[in-house]
């Protein structure tokens, strides 16, 4: 399996435009909107709430788009026919979806880590050492639920529709789930809206967690459900349509 | 006992909705042959050829590949395939791509002998993405044959090659037949099925039309047809060398024969001069109608 791994990480790495948007695009916005808007703190502890709130914001939008942009691959796969290819050769079938998931987990790790350092480094966000781990293994343990939608995702659309629908779903899980303006200014319907996304849950967990509290249960309990519910209707569609292109 | 046969296919039954593509076929195919599945287009040989992989499910039947199921066979590496729809990855090299799929079997074929044996030996480092139609296929056939493996599933491996890679390609196939791989490939172009089949099996509705030595099956279909401007009576037509129909086709008339040569030496002593005069290979779509029964 890891020769696998290997190969498929090494293709995701060499995309660029893929390393931009969920590794150096969150770390900038992480300096531009912290050097902003921080400045107009009152005080200090304002600025580490504020700092930090945006640094986990951030870290959440850059593990979602990196969880979404490795999965969605699935359909590309399938519309060169490398994943028909990869059927008549020893390469179990699951294996290759247990690779594409390893690969979507493993890709959260930068957007996770590059944020975290950039906020400690850059921004003076100050947390005691376990905070900083249990943020960062909280989000990552939490973006199994955007490699499960990623897959279904992949799985479910054609190659042309995918590219896109990745590109809408993080922008609106970003967007209304409050990371980039939080969900407190929103007016009170839009707000209610965003707490139906597993984006501001997501983000919830890692709040909680980098306040040095524990993983808050509302949010494990929904960013679990939605796992749960994203895998279901992924097995589901996997078994309807198999990893293959339909041809005579 | 004697060894499990290559491919043991019985009663297969492949549908897409309402339509029967393959319809209660039957095919055995002992190790060491070479063997055609001919036939046009919509025939039902790419179902066929893709149940004998495990990626389709038959409706009936039985498929045996080596004596296992298809896809224990494919895992277990002894079945090398070229699809008609297969592809590469996107984002990758050509040396990677064959060293994942090297690495996948118990038995590589070495490195330097399958590049060149496939001529990619310049293609290694070359991006996936940067790759010609043909060199593609190229490749693709390389990956069929990295894991050296006893039997080789073709489905219209040449269909995006030219005339040169069309050669050399059929040259590579003669040399692994002769090394002792059962080779299976399907295609429409009799030339091919002609050129490097020991065994030709006609596939039409779905069903085996016709079976047996590339001699006797190409002898069957590939006729010539005869077409001149013929004035004169045509009720003897009939009776010279070879001609196995007459068709009226108003001021020329078209001779169906099996041996072009004869039926012409007789005409041109008969008639002496032939205006008009056009030779032409039966098509194999008039083959297969002729086979069927169903252009008579």
């Amino acid at each position: 399996m890891s020769d696998l791994l290997l190969f498929q990480l090494r293709r995701v790495g060499r995309n660029r435009q893929y390393l931009f948007f969920t590794v150096l695009l969150p770390a900038l916005f992480t300096i531009f909107f912290t050097q902003v808007f921080g400045q107009q703190a009152s005080s200090a502890a304002q600025y580490q709430d504020y700092a930090r709130s945006y640094m986990v914001s951030m870290m959440a939008y850059g593990a979602i788009g990196a969880a979404l942009g490795a999965t969605v691959r699935l359909s590309f796969d399938r519309a060169s026919g490398w994943l028909r290819q990869l059927r008549v050769m020893p390469v179990p079938g699951s294996t290759v979806l247990a690779v594409d998931i390893m690969v979507g987990a493993l890709l959260v790790l930068p957007s996770l880590i590059v944020v975290a350092v950039v906020g400690r480094i850059v921004n003076d966000v100050q947390l005691p050492v376990s905070s900083w781990l249990g943020l960062v293994g909280a989000l990552w343990l939490g973006s199994v639920v955007f490699v499960a939608l990623g897959l279904l995702l992949g799985l479910a659309l054609e190659e042309q529709a995918a590219g896109g629908a990745t590109g809408i779903c993080s922008t609106v899980l970003a967007a209304l789930g409050g990371l980039w303006v939080p969900i407190q200014v929103f007016p009170e319907g839009l707000a209610t809206v965003g707490r139906l996304l597993p984006s501001y849950w997501y983000a919830e967990l890692g709040r909680g967690v980098a306040e040095g509290g524990p993983p808050p249960f509302a949010a494990v309990l929904v960013v679990t459900a939605f796992t749960a519910a994203f895998a279901a209707v992924a097995l589901a569609v996997a078994r309807r349509r198999p990893l293959l292109a339909v041809a005579g | 006992m004697p060894s499990a046969p290559a491919l043991d296919v019985r009663g297969l039954t492949i549908r897409y909705g309402d339509t029967l593509a393959v319809a209660d076929l039957d095919l055995r195919i002992p190790t060491g042959q070479t063997v055609a599945l001919l036939g046009p287009n919509g025939a039902g040989k790419s179902s066929a050829v893709n149940a004998c992989l495990g990626l389709l499910r038959p409706a009936a039947g039985s498929v045996s590949v080596l004596g296992r199921p298809p896809s224990a066979a494919v895992l277990s590496g002894c079945v090398g395939a070229m699809l008609q729809h297969g592809g590469l990855p996107s984002q990758t090299r050509v040396g990677e791509v064959l060293r994942l799929v090297r690495g996948r079997y118990p038995d590589p074929w070495p490195l330097d002998d399958l590049t060149a044996v496939t001529g990619i030996d310049g293609l290694l480092t070359r991006p996936v993405d940067a790759l010609s139609g043909g060199q593609r296929q190229r490749v693709l056939l390389a990956l069929a044959l990295a894991g050296a493996p006893p039997l080789l599933v073709l489905d219209e491996p040449t269909a995006a090659m030219d005339v040169a890679g069309r050669q050399t390609f059929w040259q590579t196939m003669r040399r692994l037949a002769g090394s002792g791989h059962t080779i299976v490939f399907a295609t429409h172009h009799l030339e091919e099925a002609e050129a490097v089949a020991d065994r030709v099996v006609v596939v039409s509705g779905g069903r085996v039309v016709a079976d047996g030595s590339t001699a006797s099956v190409t002898s069957a279909v590939a006729g010539r047809t005869v077409r001149f401007r013929c004035p004169g009576p045509r009720d003897r037509l009939h009776e010279l060398p070879g001609v196995t129909a007459v068709v009226d086709a108003g001021a020329l008339v078209e001779l169906a024969t099996t041996d072009a040569e004869a039926t012409l030496r007789a005409l041109l002593s008969s008639h002496g001069a032939l205006p008009d005069l056009e030779v032409r290979g039966t098509s194999l779509e008039q083959a297969f109608l002729h086979l069927t029964g169903a252009g008579r």
